[in-house]
């Protein structure tokens, strides 16, 4: 439905490199990446405030590459709200049904409408100002919906608010989805709004995006080190690929892991999730075809789960959840087994 | 017990000095702020208290000055109109583009503030009076050499980078994305200035206006070039003081600086009050 083709814009600090993206109609896509990794200027390119330098964007099958703002209909928030601070929230919300001149009767009713579901139809007559953060962002939120937009873009919309208006937002943000069925292109930092929100993700790195996929995807099976780095995969090791009979392995400083979908080269990564590794005092006899021993370096205590770094010739963590640890009574310096499946090393 | 005394002594001495030990820095330069403080208050109520009162009052009633507040005003506030329809776009663009040459733009545009009023004065006079562009306009009827439209292009002319630097500063104070999501939800890009920047931008245009205007009524080195110092013709507030100094009429000097130094100390407070992000 919204189509991004090849679009490079160079700003001087902040450049997008031949960026392409297919955003599908009703979906809500999340855009993750480090700062300064060009998802602001790609948002800004698909709400049409500068032309990008080269390539299209499609909008429902036309071009509106060279189309002012106004006449896309797509709207957009930012991470710090940006209510214009002179007019009241109701003004505020009222501001682009203004613009469509739109009699004053059905004006009103929509404002009433959208404040109410979100709860603001009390802050009406208040400025901006004198608003809390997550009122203030869902008056931007309600500025932006209240004109049905084509696709809605947000700008990091929850970085600004503290932990428990954010997740709160969230749920609204969720289920303004469902109402709506708005398109959606969300950016921000946090993996619970991805795991949460996202119908697809793509990790954008240095102007480009690096990968596309469900959020699944991107957190099981990393497409690149950045990647796997960026979203904290644990357990990313670099070695050798090597055939071996009709599977093969790979060598991590003379260990073997044994992986059933190994890309033959001179040099991969390889991830292992570490509630994907099993933890045993003895041996394991299982089908299970990666098995090392190794010593408890270190041990450390989240509260629900347990997270242990095992020295086997290379740290692996391992994480248990507090039951399990508690019953395995093991403490640092142990001598342990690490057990996990082939069909459980991401190899990239 | 000898020891112990002479212990909780030493103790006591110690305690007295860390609590009396002067800080010299902060004596001098606070002592320093209040000299130059009372310095000039000292000034402007030497100006304000030399004559009887009443005859400052009179003064103030007479012709003359009458004439010189008038033409003061409406001088002044033509020449801040004209320096807030050049300042504001040039200010803007200045704020918000990058362009070729910007830099130069900049400097060249301040250097009014760094010239010597006189200077500009001898420009002023020379393109009005010497030029084909100043004979274009005197024959349309835009006379400039000793009039008062003279004092209208020296003030603007002296006057501009104020509007100009406060103006930009304002501007840059001003996130673009405001007009971002003002364009998102339907805005034209001047619709989106209009609406939005220029409302935002309504303290530092509030500030730029006053300080603009006040020093326009105070412009008197440019102005007298380009206008001359012609009794009840060119005969602006600070023009008045300076005539009326020089032949000893003191009262009618008097009065003109009296009002003055009252604009000057409201303007300031205008500004100081509603400049919020703008700066010189």
């Amino acid at each position: 439905m919204l189509r991004i083709e090849n679009v490079s814009k160079d700003l001087g600090e902040f450049t997008l490199k031949n960026v392409s993206l297919d955003v599908k109609d009703g979906e809500y896509m999340v855009i993750i990446g480090p700062t300064g990794a060009g998802k602001t200027i790609l948002l800004e390119t698909v709400a049409g405030v500068y032309p990008p330098d080269s390539g299209k964007v499609l909008l429902l099958g036309n071009d509106i590459t060279h189309k002012p703002p106004k006449d896309r209909n797509i709207t957009m928030v930012y991470q710090d709200y940006m209510l214009f601070p002179h007019l009241t929230v109701g003004e505020n919300i009222a501001f682009g049904l203004k613009n469509r001149k739109v009699p004053k009767d059905e004006k009103e009713t929509k404002v009433h409408e959208v404040a109410e579901l979100f709860g603001i139809d009390h802050l009406l007559h208040r400025y901006p100002d004198t608003l809390s953060g997550g009122e203030q962002q869902r008056a931007a939120i309600s500025r932006a919906i209240i004109l049905n937009p084509t696709v809605l873009l947000l700008d990091e919309p929850l970085s600004a608010l503290d932990g428990q208006t954010r997740e709160k937002l969230r749920k609204e943000l969720k289920r303004l989805h469902t109402i709506f069925g708005t398109t959606i292109i969300h950016i921000t930092h946090n993996f619970e709004e991805v795991f949460s929100l996202a119908d697809r993700v793509a990790v954008m790195n240095k102007g480009e995006i690096v990968q596309i996929g469900e959020p699944d995807d991107i957190f099981r099976r990393p497409e690149s080190e950045f990647i796997a780095q960026f979203v904290g995969v644990e357990n990313l090791f670099r070695g050798a690929c090597r055939k071996q009979g009709d599977g093969s392995y790979i060598d991590v400083k003379g260990l073997h892991i044994v992986s059933s979908t190994c890309v033959s080269g001179e040099s991969v990564y390889a991830s292992v999730r570490p509630e994907d590794i099993l933890i045993s005092r003895e041996p394991l006899d299982a089908s299970a075809r990666n098995s090392f021993q190794g010593m408890i370096a270190e041990i450390v205590d989240n509260g629900m789960f347990v997270r242990l770094s095992v020295d086997a010739g290379i740290p692996f963590v391992v994480v248990l959840t507090r039951q399990g640890y508690e019953a395995m009574n093991l403490s640092e310096g142990d001598s342990v087994y690490l057990t996990f499946k082939a069909c459980s090393v991401h190899v990239f | 017990m000898e020891r112990d005394t002479q212990k909780a002594a030493g103790e006591g001495e110690d305690y007295h000095l860390t609590e009396i030990r002067p800080d010299w820095l902060k004596i001098i330069t606070i002592a320093a702020s209040l000299v130059l403080t009372g310095f000039i208050v000292a000034l402007l109520l030497l100006v304000v208290s030399h004559p009887a009162p009443e005859a400052v009052l009179a003064s103030l009633m007479s012709e003359e000055i009458q004439f010189a507040i008038t033409l003061s005003l409406i001088t002044s506030i033509v020449s801040t109109l004209l320096c807030i329809l050049v300042a504001v776009p040039a200010a803007y663009a200045l704020a918000r583009y990058r362009f070729f040459g910007k830099n130069v733009v900049n400097m060249v545009l301040d250097m009014p503030l760094a010239l010597p009023p006189l200077v500009a004065g001898v420009g002023l006079l020379l393109l009005f009076g010497t030029t084909p562009f100043g004979q274009a306009l005197a024959d349309i009827g835009l006379v400039f050499v000793f009039t008062p439209l003279g004092i209208i292009a020296a003030q603007f002319f002296v006057n501009l980078p104020f509007m100009l630097r406060i103006m930009r500063s304002t501007f840059e104070s001003i996130s673009p994305r405001y007009e971002y999501v003002a364009k998102t939800l339907g805005c034209s890009d001047f619709q989106a200035i209009w609406r939005v920047t220029l409302p935002m931008a309504a303290n530092g245009l509030l500030a730029g206006s006053v300080i603009t205007w006040s020093k326009g009524i105070g412009e008197f080195g440019a102005a007298l070039l380009v206008a001359g110092a012609t009794r009840m013709q060119t005969e602006t507030l600070p023009i008045s003081l300076f005539l009326n100094m020089s032949c000893g009429k003191l009262e009618l000097a008097i009065s003109a600086a009296t009002i003055l130094i009252v604009i000057s100390v409201v303007s300031l407070y205008i500004f100081e009050r509603y400049g919020g992000a703008a700066r010189f």
